[in-house]
């Protein structure tokens, strides 16, 4: 464990040498952000209106939540750096490694985000209260279980996005893969709560990794009960071991097709 | 002076064909890429659908006109990264003097590089375009405007991600507000115009050009109008100038950095 906790250590560390440009990439964030809260103050022709079961102010609360998971995971350049390992052959230096290949790249995954997710979670939520002048009503115990259960959220998709990396095993290029989740997570968690969706697909929703990776923290945050924190957290335990489990059996399986020629 | 032109064109259009083979070395990662990109725009009609179900138009368009713009948006995103590829990576290019082996080709440096590369995915969002056409506002007429538009707006994006890369020329680690143009115009591209208020809306007219890309052609495509087509044809034009123009003073304070590529 100390070895995945020292690779998080340094990649912290290196990039805190790039602050600066993890502030300048909140531009982007921002700007999906501000089309996303303009599209909804749109759709609430009144801000006291409810659809769904929600407010315009629990609504807009719910993509800032949902966007700073998905922002500052970084996933896409996590899926290609897995993909070029593995085509370029770099992979056959980890593998000769004292550690597991799954748990250098969650540790250092993590180390890389865990900034970004700061900076996100931070400048997200000043973003919020700009364009609403008000914050959820939560204290510092459902706080703390609402950043509990983003951090799982966070672990989940980098271990899922591993997974799909490892797919450039038994296909040259696995990044295609990665848009197709990247957009089922954005469209079906991201931008509307799975109450927006037709009753027949919502308990295939609540099973599926939207639920654990985008929906279960933001919809905490907009209407936080111990009942639903429960719920959404042993759901995020079941899916770290399932996510885990996948990783390492195709790691495995992918080791044996690998041929790396020359050095 | 036209015989010039023509063999410009000739030597661009063999760039990109070249690097399509390139690409098309590895059929299955082609079609993976160009199949997975149509799926990947295909995904947002759920977003669309749920929308429309709490209200009958969004921002001023219909179900049909909001798939008519993600068609031109992705139509103009595809021809602007498959043919004009390297326009995007202008930036990185000039900051480590990688221009040198452009430079001594007898022929236009700045079409020459960016006709180098293509992005295969690109093909997907424009086969993605076309179908969105032939299955919200199939015409005759509407096709050939939509090639038309197309191939304009990818134009204009080229050409904005040319001038905004060219300020790598001037300063340095330019690459962001490169990058955070582009996305602008990108994010902006999908969403009717109807939603946005203010200030916004006049940015869509003058430094995000928006309007003249997107909004304006799906106008069009649902009820065609001669002046205000000319006035997108105005527009691409200007923004060729304007890249040209930007690029070549740039290329003047240039220097090379002696690096030794293979450009294979």
């Amino acid at each position: 464990m100390r070895k995945y906790l020292f690779i998080f250590k340094s990649e912290v560390m290196s990039n805190l040498q790039y602050v600066f440009n993890i502030i300048t990439s909140f531009i982007g964030y921002f700007l999906i952000l501000f089309v996303l809260l303009n599209l909804w103050k749109y759709m609430y022709s009144d801000p006291s209106q409810v659809i769904n079961g929600y407010t315009m102010n629990q609504m807009v609360w719910y993509v800032v939540v949902t966007e700073i998971l998905w922002g500052s995971l970084g996933g896409r350049s996590l899926s290609k750096k897995i993909c070029s390992d593995v085509r370029s052959g770099n992979i056959a230096y980890n593998m000769n490694k004292p550690y597991s290949y799954i748990g250098y790249c969650l540790s250092s995954h993590l180390g890389s985000l865990a900034i970004r997710f700061i900076l996100y979670t931070v400048l997200g939520m000043l973003v919020g209260f700009m364009f609403l002048g008000s914050f959820p009503t939560l204290n510092i115990l459902s706080v703390l279980c609402i950043l509990i259960t983003g951090i799982l959220a966070t672990i989940i998709s980098t271990l899922l996005i591993t997974s799909i990396g490892l797919l450039s095993f038994f296909i040259e290029d696995a990044h295609p893969f990665y848009w197709l989740y990247s957009k089922v997570i954005l469209v079906l968690g991201t931008i509307f709560p799975i109450e927006y969706f037709p009753k027949v697909i919502q308990p295939i929703l609540n099973y599926s990794p939207v639920y654990v990776v985008s929906y279960g923290p933001a919809k905490l945050f907009v209407d936080f009960n111990y009942n639903s924190f429960i719920s959404i957290i042993l759901a995020q335990i079941i899916y770290i071991f399932i996510a885990y489990t996948i990783c390492n059996f195709m790691y495995k399986k992918g080791v044996k097709n690998l041929n790396v020629n020359g050095g | 002076m036209l015989m010039e032109v023509k063999n410009q064109f000739k030597i661009s259009f063999l760039s990109v064909k070249y690097a399509l083979m390139r690409e098309m070395l590895n059929k299955t990662t082609f079609i993976t890429n160009v199949l997975f990109m149509i799926l990947n725009n295909a995904s947002f009609i759920v977003q669309w659908i749920v929308l429309f179900s709490l209200k009958d138009n969004v921002g001023g368009y219909t179900f049909d006109q909001v798939m008519l713009l993600w068609g031109i948006s992705a139509g103009t995103y595809g021809v602007s990264h498959f043919f004009f590829s390297n326009s995007y990576h202008l930036s990185e290019l000039i900051n480590n003097g990688k221009l040198d082996s452009f430079l001594v080709q007898p022929k236009n440096v700045l079409l020459s590089v960016i006709t180098t590369d293509v992005t295969t995915s690109a093909l997907g969002d424009i086969i993605y375009g076309y179908l969105m056409v032939l299955i919200f506002g199939l015409t005759p007429l509407n096709l050939l405007l939509f090639t038309v538009f197309s191939i304009l707006g990818g134009i204009t994006l080229t050409c904005i991600s040319i001038i905004l890369n060219s300020l790598s020329f001037w300063f340095s680690k330019t690459d962001v507000i490169a990058d955070t143009g582009n996305n602008m115009m990108t994010n902006f591209a999908n969403y009717p115009d109807g939603i946005f208020k203010g200030g916004i809306k006049l940015m869509f007219f003058t430094i995000l050009p928006v309007a003249f890309v997107n909004h304006i052609p799906v106008q069009l495509l649902t009820k065609f109008n001669l002046g205000l087509f000319l006035i997108v044809v105005l527009v691409t034009i200007i923004f060729i100038i304007l890249a040209f123009t930007i690029f070549y003073k740039g290329l003047k304070r240039y220097s090379s950095s002696n690096l030794m590529v293979a450009r294979i």
